[in-house]
């Protein structure tokens, strides 16, 4: 790769993020996920209303069941299998492509919105229900609801890096994601503990320890070793996703 | 531009000496496993348009692919302004490129998508340039709607306006004039001359001739993955040597001409019909002599001596055909 793009690379950063933001949020399963975004808050409404103040009861069924579940790994499964994902099915990504940009300055622009938009969804959805049902418990509550969002934070980083980084190999990588995440997560994780090393829901989980031990009795990994394998992890599949974009080939088409 | 070439002539030519070669392919191939898609292609262009024909299937697209840098050669050599495009972006600082699909981000307004190319470009007045762009290809007055709401021909215009809002030195188009209306088409026409007259090297695919001819002489015939032909069409129909010429003639007496050139052996067959007297000749240069000393000592007037298969349409029939 040629050395002389790096200056206009770094200054296309943020063209590249908006264009990808203005996709993410077009599009109508961005609707649905808000949607799902919103069951916790509605949930913590309900916990408020019957009492139930308590950090227990709703870490374990709501952010437990839903949150970290369900609503994490799907919404950063969708942002960063989509980032790249749909522009490559419609073609539009010749027009990043064809440009003196860096790939990385490419593939930070597209992980960055991403993320972003991931975080701003299950941070927003977590803050606010912690808000809701969890704060009025006092400090405890507080200290669940920052680790509970740290948790999020992390594993949206982690989830977006992976899956962007797949979509460059395969065009099934939603697929392969909601796989990882039912089986490798959901059911493997529970018979082998031992694969908590290869669980993003365990950096996540163990990254939350930081702050405060949040009442799951799951968390496997300590809070430094949670950061370093998702450091680790986020900056091999962004590297890996620069790499392959480097060797992307558009097909010869139909003549 | 190269000099003409013999069909099926596929090795390297040489164009005018002084000037370089903006594209260059020295014995390029290009295969997916056991399908070759670019067979041992070598060619090139200069400055100027150049027309790619070919039937689909004919490898237009690859190759244009293996210029823009999205695909490399697996056997040969691809050079752009003296550089290998594959893995190298900052040769797209000299390169446009107009993809064949039509797909444009849709909730971007005409001139958003322009001046988002003109930003990822680095230029400097993004805006500016991307405004002059789109008056280039006459988009001015929907450059504020959303691209969704474009026509297939607007589509067309504003990918073109994003691929040249950095003046690039090459620009490649592959099927630049689909889902234009006639107006458009002759508008974008003009416009790749313009470009070309200003020393721009402008390489486009098309399946419709007559579009390539009306562009421009050069052109570029792919064939099954072969480069069959290029150069000016006109020069590679007089090397076309296996294949008679038919020159159709209207005079004042179509029977008494008819007579005369039978005489003469350049003259393989001669037939008289309603419209005027058919003749077909291997030598046309030869007959053009003929017919005119023949007319004069049958003492017959010559109205009209036309080419009947001197076209690109003629010249692609027979390259693809045989």
């Amino acid at each position: 790769m040629s050395g002389n793009v790096g200056e206009s690379s770094i200054g296309a950063i943020p063209e590249i993020a908006r264009i990808t933001l203005r996709q993410l949020l077009g599009r109508r399963r961005t609707l649905l996920l808000v949607l799902l975004a919103t069951l916790p808050v509605l949930l913590a409404v309900a916990f408020r209303a019957a009492g139930e103040t308590a950090v227990q009861p709703f870490t374990r069924r709501v952010f437990d069941t839903i949150s970290i579940t369900i609503l994490l790994p799907l919404v950063a499964i969708l942002f960063g299998s989509g980032a790249f994902g749909a522009e490559i099915d419609d073609g539009t990504i010749v027009y990043l492509l064809a440009k003196p940009l860096s790939r990385w300055a490419v593939v930070a622009g597209k992980a960055l919105s991403a993320m972003a938009v991931a975080i701003l969804l299950t941070v927003g959805s977590t803050a606010l229900a912690g808000i809701i049902d969890l704060v009025p418990a006092g400090n405890d509550g507080v200290l669940a609801t920052e680790a509970q969002a740290l948790a999020m934070v992390v594993g949206s980083v982690c989830y977006v890096s992976l899956f962007l980084a797949l979509s460059l190999f395969t065009r099934r990588a939603l697929v392969i994601g909601v796989g990882y995440m039912l089986v490798w997560e959901g059911a493997l994780s529970f018979i082998l503990p031992g694969i908590a090393n290869l669980s993003i829901r365990q950096y996540a989980l163990g990254a939350a320890e930081a702050i405060y031990r949040l009442p799951l009795q799951e968390a496997r990994l300590s809070a430094d070793t949670a950061f370093v394998l998702a450091g680790v992890l986020v900056a091999a599949s962004l590297a890996v996703a620069t790499w392959r974009l480097m060797r992307f080939e558009l097909p010869g088409g139909g003549d | 531009m190269t000099a003409p070439l013999a069909p099926e002539a596929s090795g390297p030519t040489t164009g005018a000496p002084a000037a370089p070669s903006a594209i260059e392919l020295v014995h390029a191939a290009r295969w997916y496993g056991n399908v070759v898609a670019v067979n041992d292609v070598s060619f090139t262009l200069g400055a100027g348009v150049t027309g790619l024909l070919g039937p689909n299937g004919a490898g237009k697209t690859t190759l244009l692919h293996m210029l823009a840098g999205f695909l490399a050669p697996s056997a040969g050599a691809v050079r752009v302004l003296g550089r290998t495009p594959h893995r190298d972006p900052s040769v797209y600082r000299q390169i446009g490129l107009v993809p064949e699909r039509e797909a444009v981000y849709p909730f971007l307004t005409g001139l958003e998508y322009v001046r988002f190319n003109a930003r990822l470009q680095g230029l400097r007045n993004a805006d500016g340039a991307a405004r002059a762009a789109i008056v280039r290809v006459g988009l001015e007055d929907a450059m504020d709607r959303p691209t969704g709401t474009y026509s297939k021909g607007m589509r067309q215009r504003v990918k073109v306006a994003g691929s040249l809002v950095h003046d690039p030195q090459v620009l490649l188009l592959d099927e630049p004039f689909n889902g234009m209306d006639p107006r458009q088409r002759i508008a974008m026409m003009d416009l790749l001359g313009q470009l070309a007259e200003a020393g721009r090297t402008i390489l486009f695919s098309s399946h419709v001739l007559e579009e390539v001819e009306r562009v421009g002489t050069e052109i570029l015939v792919m064939v099954a993955g072969r480069l069959a032909a290029s150069g000016d069409y006109r020069a590679i129909r007089a090397l076309m040597t296996d294949r008679p010429h038919t020159i159709t003639l209207r005079s004042s007496d179509d029977r008494r001409l008819a007579t005369a050139l039978m005489r003469d052996p350049a003259v393989f067959a001669v037939e008289l019909a309603e419209a005027g007297l058919s003749v077909q000749t291997a030598q046309l240069g030869a007959f053009r002599r003929l017919v005119a000393g023949a007319s004069r000592s049958a003492g017959v007037r010559l109205f009209e001596v036309v080419s009947a298969d001197e076209s690109l349409e003629s010249v692609f029939d027979y390259l693809v055909r045989r």
